[in-house]
């Protein structure tokens, strides 16, 4: 792959076939027998993931089944010990891949936002494109604008995070990710720092990029919304994929006994 | 309540602690050691001692520690003035001479004590921890105002010591003499000496101690050192190889002399002894012992 | 009213005497202040030997002898020689924040590639702290001369001075920038690196200017403590201010030099602290836009 290749462009000679618009290029997603320890705690214990292009797969489990890890590894910010992982027909966890050029186009998004705090909402927002994608100022700030006005953050442009609420940080997490026109969206539990009424505007921002067909991995506690949006959801316990298929299936006849239990538990805190 | 009362003591206090301020203030007097008993000079005036006051036991009142004749010195204590760094051996000009000093007060040289005092705490204000500081201290009319100074027990000229490489050996006109970049000891007279008499162009280099100034000759970081004549002898003969006293300069009338603290009045008698020391040969025998300034060394002008 | 709700009064207490509680306190310790600094001075001025002592620190017509100097009778002007310190640690200063940067990232650094010159970055950064800066001086200052070398050997000694000072300071500096790298949170690091910057494009837009805000105040006292350290130079023979004031001291007996070498050198350092409160203030207000805290 060449370092000067733009990305996620209609343009890029990797990921696209002449003439499709950059919505159409959402990539796809395969993972084959993904293992992963920290020191001797196995976390992933080979995983077997496929999201078809423009397919929203929404990942439950409790905590410490490994979803953000999973995430995490997809984009290349841990190491595997074990699997492999393709996008968009393309091997990305072997030797020799540029690690850097791979994540252009997977955008992540995560549960605490991490945005830049030193700049502004804007500056946060083009710095990538900029450095990265070798855009002008000029064309990065119309990006920024684009997505800004598309969801309503335009006004805060030239705020520094700080002085947003956590749902407006977040939607300008997604937004950042976003800029990048990513092939694949990795959402890590993007709203389970965020009050209630706050969830809501984020919800919509992520129906939203399902709808306009985006490639989308998501974890998440929001039975609801998952029933929602997903084609399908995987339940993941013990490293595992324990179960996966579609939301009406599984939230209502799940096949196996800890998807069960889980979903007992969800119900009876009131979360679903 | 409480905090208000809080607020009208510290008001008083205030007002009290200003007050009182303005009273004292203005009429503290000195009272470091009588300060009525004026301004010695190097005079040796020695004002009404008798010859009896200036015995072992008439001089006991003036002593810093009774029985004992207290004499300080910097570290470390330097050829040909002291030897071996041990100023107690009574070898070295300035060793020999605190010893020949104390045996006129009627000192034995056992109950001759040596106290280090660096030289930049010498002239302190306050209380002086020792009877008299021997130190290759020169003395100027400004110093005498803050401390006391015997009358000389060495006249001094300053003296160049070079490498034998260097040009200056052979070119030391004054015009060329303007040229070089000359070192010297921070706390000696010898800066004021260049400045005023050379009037070198480039800035003269000051460090703290001698072994620094040796230092920076024998690594050409000068041309030449400038020092007392004897201790520029004893550098150029005995310390550093390859090194030669290239002249000494006129006097300018100056002279070393024992530091008390001001207004000390057992000066009148160490005056009285370094007179003795001087009119019966014993200061001159000294200083051909240890300074070995035979005849002619070669005086050029600054 | 409040009460009946189970609440104090939560107004602010009124005193009959001095008003509200914010004006209460700011008497108090305008009055506390003041009564301390008074008891200090009375000290000071009531004892015995104060006059002499005032007379030797802090006379001013010494004080004014000592600014101007007077080569001809053995001291120079504190004045003067202080723009050799100044020239002495902006110098240094500006190489220190350079290389000390450039051995903390290095020392952070995680590629095997680099191994090696983490293992000189770690013996560096012992070796430099551990050794005291008077002796790190006195072995430039006097051994790179005696090494006679052409050229390299025949600098002023302010020359060697600054390299001591920066072979010196880097470490420690070194080691304030590690601990502003590390206190970013890695998160923020993993934030770039997902959006694909790379490991150096990530640190330089995102990591080091966090890191840097974080750590100006350890820097400037860094910085502060190197403008008095310029003073040991004066151990190889050039003229700085403490030299300077040791000379006139050492020809007239008077310490009231060091008195003036003291001030130069406060009015150095407290515009540049007041400075650097400014600069962080600004970046917090143009961050918090008028939030408290």
């Amino acid at each position: 792959m060449s370092r000067t290749d733009r990305g996620s462009s209609p343009e890029d000679p990797v990921f696209v076939t002449p003439g499709e618009t950059p919505a159409a290029a959402a990539a796809d997603l395969r993972i084959e027998g993904l293992r992963k320890s920290f020191g001797a705690e196995e976390v992933l214990r080979g995983i077997d993931l496929a999201v078809a292009p423009h397919e929203v797969v929404c990942l439950i489990g409790a905590s410490g089944s490994g979803k953000s890890t999973l995430l995490r590894c997809v984009n290349l910010l841990e190491r595997i010990d074990a699997g492999a992982i393709w996008l968009g027909g393309q091997l990305i966890t072997g030797p020799g891949v540029d690690e850097n050029l791979v994540r252009r186009h997977i955008g992540i998004v995560f549960q605490s936002f991490n945005l830049f705090p030193h700049m502004t909402v804007e500056r946060n927002i083009t710095l990538a494109p900029m450095k990265v994608l070798g855009l002008s100022r000029a064309e990065a700030a119309e990006r920024a604008t684009e997505l800004l006005d598309r969801f309503g953050l335009a006004e805060k442009r030239s705020d520094y995070p700080d002085r947003l609420s956590g749902g407006q940080q977040q939607r300008v997490a997604i937004i950042r990710a976003l800029a990048m026109r990513p092939r694949l969206m990795l959402l890590d539990e993007v709203t389970s720092a965020l009050d209630p009424e706050l969830v809501a505007d984020v919800l919509d921002v992520i129906r939203e990029l399902a709808n306009g067909g985006m490639t989308m991995l998501i974890a998440t506690h929001e039975m609801g919304f998952a029933r929602d949006i997903a084609s399908r959801v995987c339940f993941l316990a013990d490293g595992q994929i324990v179960e996966q298929a579609p939301p009406g299936q599984l939230f209502t006849e799940p096949s196996d006994e800890r998807t069960r239990r889980f979903l007992r538990r969800i119900v009876d805190a009131g979360r679903m | 309540m409480r905090q208000t009362t809080a607020a009208a003591v510290a008001a008083l206090t205030l007002m009290a602690a200003s007050a009182g301020l303005a009273g004292c203030a203005s009429s503290t007097s000195s009272s470091t050691s009588s300060a009525s008993s004026s301004a010695g000079t190097g005079a040796s005036t020695s004002t009404g001692a008798s010859a009896a006051a200036c015995t072992f036991a008439g001089v006991q009142g003036e002593l810093y520690t009774k029985g004992v004749l207290t004499v300080a010195t910097d570290q470390p204590a330097y050829p040909p003035w002291f030897e071996n760094n041990k100023p107690s051996n009574g070898q070295g000009y300035e060793s020999a001479v605190a010893y020949a000093v104390a045996a006129q007060l009627g000192f034995k040289a056992s109950q001759v004590k040596w106290a280090y005092e660096p030289f930049d705490s010498s002239y302190a204000p306050g209380l002086k921890k020792f009877d008299f500081d021997i130190n290759e201290i020169s003395y100027s009319a400004a110093r005498a105002q803050v401390v006391t100074f015997s009358d000389s027990y060495y006249d001094v000229q300053q003296a160049l010591v070079a490498l034998k490489s260097s040009p200056i050996v052979t070119k030391h006109t004054p015009a060329d003499l303007k040229t070089y970049v000359f070192g010297d000891q921070v706390g000696t007279t010898s800066l004021a000496f260049i400045n005023s008499k050379i009037q070198p162009t480039q800035t003269p280099k000051v460090f703290e101690t001698l072994n620094d100034v040796k230092q920076a000759l024998q690594t050409k970081q000068i041309a030449a050192l400038v020092t007392d004549t004897p201790t520029a002898q004893y550098i150029s003969s005995s310390e550093i190889p390859g090194s030669v006293m290239v002249a000494q300069f006129p006097s300018t009338g100056e002279h070393y002399g024992l530091l008390f603290a001001k207004g000390n009045p057992l000066v009148g008698c160490v005056n009285k002894a370094l007179a003795t020391l001087r009119s019966n040969g014993t200061l001159s025998q000294l200083a051909t012992k240890y300074l070995q300034i035979y005849t002619s060394v070669p005086t050029i002008q600054p | 009213m409040a009460e009946a709700q189970g609440l104090p009064d939560l107004s602010a207490r009124r005193s009959r005497l001095l008003g509200s509680s914010d004006r209460r306190g700011l008497v108090l310790s305008i009055a506390s202040t003041v009564v301390v600094l008074a008891a200090v001075l009375a000290v000071f001025l009531l004892a015995p030997g104060s006059r002499q002592v005032r007379h030797t620190f802090f006379n001013p017509t010494d004080m004014w002898r000592a600014f101007v100097g007077k080569p001809s009778a053995g001291y120079y002007s504190v004045g003067e020689a202080l723009w050799l310190n100044i020239r002495m640690f902006v110098t240094a200063e500006i190489l220190i924040l350079i290389l000390a940067l450039v051995v903390a990232v290095v020392r952070q650094s995680t590629g095997p590639v680099l191994l090696p010159l983490r293992l000189v970055g770690t013996v560096y950064v012992d070796v430099a702290r551990g050794v005291p800066l008077i002796l790190i001086i006195f072995a430039i200052g006097f051994g790179v001369p005696a090494l006679q070398i052409r050229g390299i050997s025949s600098q002023s000694a302010a020359v060697y001075g600054v390299a001591a000072l920066v072979f010196s300071y880097s470490a420690y500096v070194s080691e304030v920038y590690r601990a502003g790298l590390s206190s970013v949170h890695r998160s923020q690091a993993a934030a770039a690196r997902s959006l694909g910057l790379s490991g150096w494009a990530s640190m330089r837009h995102v990591v080091l200017p966090q890191a840097i805000r974080i750590i100006i105040p350890p820097l400037l006292n860094d910085f502060i403590s190197l403008q008095k350290d310029t003073a040991l130079v004066g151990l190889l023979g050039s003229i700085e201010a403490n030299k300077a004031a040791e000379l006139y001291s050492d020809t007239v007996f008077n310490y009231s030099s060091y008195t003036v070498a003291a001030i130069l050198f406060l009015l150095l350092t407290i515009p540049l602290a007041r400075f650097t409160d400014h600069l962080i203030a600004r970046d917090q207000a143009r961050r918090l836009a008028g939030a408290r805290l």
